[in-house]
């Protein structure tokens, strides 16, 4: 094949994969008007359950005001994260080494070093002393 | 398009019929059944949807036609070159389309195990396991990195062997058409056809991050070879949790279509040897120098301790593996009493 052929090709494809787009954006409204919209929330509970499928104990906890993200401190140093995946759960358990903590004017990020997982950023109206610890600011 | 009859001595490597473009003929009904499912799901409550999951596994589908387009061409001309030093000369008589099926989907078994028990082909193939959900959408969601990724490696001995390339495409088209219907929660058990086909019972084993669950059931369309090479796990009264060990935390399809590689990418360039370079980079997924990452033989062991306590761990994984080589022929009932994981305490 050769550059022509290759361009024609593509522009064979174009109006199929336009087609293709619109019947996925057609698929998607479907699923939607049929009310499979439900979002998880996250509790103490299911942080607890998280941890202990890590065999850890939550030691310390934020959970953001709509439920949708947390960040937790685990027995034994680790560090999790929590987020709602549409309704599901998604974490993050790894050494606090491992992790990248900022704290400014009460905004908390988060990050980890997997692309498969973005970064958290919370924002915290009073950042508890742990948290304040471990992203290195003064007592 | 048309050919004269196929002889061994003088092969035709054109198919003496026009093959339709089968996976495009196929996306009506594709369409058709996942709106079906939708239904059959809202109706019932067996099975889940959600739209963005759904979305995203859609987009990669999309995604998947896009960079075939783009790329697909590397895997075909690879076919034909190898073709030139096939050992026989192989033309399209029924006997070979026979055999080229079962060839294919023997290829596909080893692809598709490679591509869970090496990094390197895993992080390809992860984007099909990533989603938390297990619906016809999931089927769709599929890599945009194959080709380039060099998975179509596993099929060059078949054009070796003399298979004609466009034979082994058709077949591998057949393939990825009949594994849409098999990513379903709605349909449970199949009767006598789970002896011989991949189900969506079988298929749900696959797709489940459950310890008893992991790295079995890799099977196209026949699910003897898993029972062959010792790699069949039924579906038992646990539930399948779906996913990968490392749930992803993004439905953005660019994340999801490459996050693996840049963890690959990240590792190599952190390694300290040429032992780690190798292992980050061929070993299984989750291979770490100091053994500190889950892999699914760590996660397995971890469970079978839990299960059977030692010394009988080891004894149980070994009647496991009795069990399961015993081959096409013996009973599903054999492995279904024995509830320990494959190959958990063994070295594989």
């Amino acid at each position: 094949m050769n550059w022509d052929e290759y361009l024609a090709n593509w522009v064979a494809e174009a109006p199929v994969l336009a087609g293709s787009a619109a019947v996925v954006l057609f698929m998607v409204g479907v699923a939607a008007l049929l009310g499979f919209r439900h979002t998880a929330k996250l509790d103490d509970a299911e942080l607890a359950r998280l941890a202990a499928a890590e065999g850890a104990n939550v030691e310390h906890a934020v959970i953001d005001a709509r439920g949708r993200n947390a960040f937790v401190r685990l027995s034994g140093g680790k560090l999790m994260i929590a987020r709602v995946m549409g309704n599901d759960v998604s974490a993050r358990v790894s050494p606090a080494a491992a992790v990248q903590i900022s704290l400014r004017n009460g905004k908390l990020s988060v990050r980890f070093a997997d692309l498969g997982y973005p970064p958290l950023h919370m924002r915290l109206q009073a950042p508890p002393t742990w948290i304040a610890e471990l992203a290195g600011e003064p007592k | 398009m048309t050919a004269p009859v196929t002889t061994m001595t003088s092969p035709n490597i054109e198919p003496p019929f026009e093959i339709p473009p089968i996976i495009t003929y196929a996306v009506p009904a594709f369409v058709l059944l996942i709106i079906i499912e939708m239904i059959v799901v809202k109706l019932t409550k067996r099975g889940r949807y959600e739209f963005r999951d759904s979305a995203a596994s859609l987009a990669m589908g999309l995604g998947n036609r896009v960079f075939g387009i783009a790329f697909g061409g590397l895997a075909v001309a690879a076919y034909f070159w190898v073709y030139q030093f096939r050992l026989f000369d192989l033309g399209w008589t029924w006997p070979v389309l026979v055999a080229c099926f079962f060839a294919e989907d023997l290829a596909y078994y080893w692809f598709h195990r490679v591509a869970h028990e090496r990094r390197w082909f895993w992080a390809a193939h992860v984007v099909h396991h990533s989603s938390q959900h297990y619906n016809l959408t999931t089927a769709l969601r599929q890599t945009w990195t194959g080709t380039l990724g060099l998975n179509f490696i596993f099929w060059l001995p078949l054009m070796l062997i003399g298979f004609p390339p466009l034979m082994v495409l058709m077949f591998g088209a057949i393939s990825l058409v009949y594994q849409f219907w098999i990513h379903t929660e709605v349909i449970g058990r199949m009767g006598p056809l789970e002896w011989v086909l991949n189900t969506p019972s079988h298929h749900r084993v696959h797709h489940a991050t459950n310890a008893k669950y992991l790295d079995a059931n890799y099977a196209g369309v026949l699910i003897i070879w898993d029972r062959l090479f010792g790699t069949f796990v039924p579906e038992d009264e646990e539930k399948p949790r779906y996913g990968i060990i490392s749930q992803l935390g993004t439905f953005n399809p660019f994340r999801v279509a490459v996050h693996e590689w840049v963890g690959i990418w990240r590792d190599v360039t952190h390694a300290k040897s040429l032992r780690e370079v190798l292992g980050y980079t061929f070993g299984p997924p989750g291979w770490s120098p100091d053994g500190s990452r889950k892999t699914s033989r760590s996660i397995k062991q971890a469970w079978a301790a839990q299960q059977f306590p030692p010394p009988f761990a080891g004894e149980v994984a070994r009647a496991q593996l009795a069990t399961e080589g015993a081959g096409p022929g013996a009973p599903p009932s054999v492995t279904l009493r024995v509830t320990a994981p494959p190959h958990a305490g063994e070295q594989r």
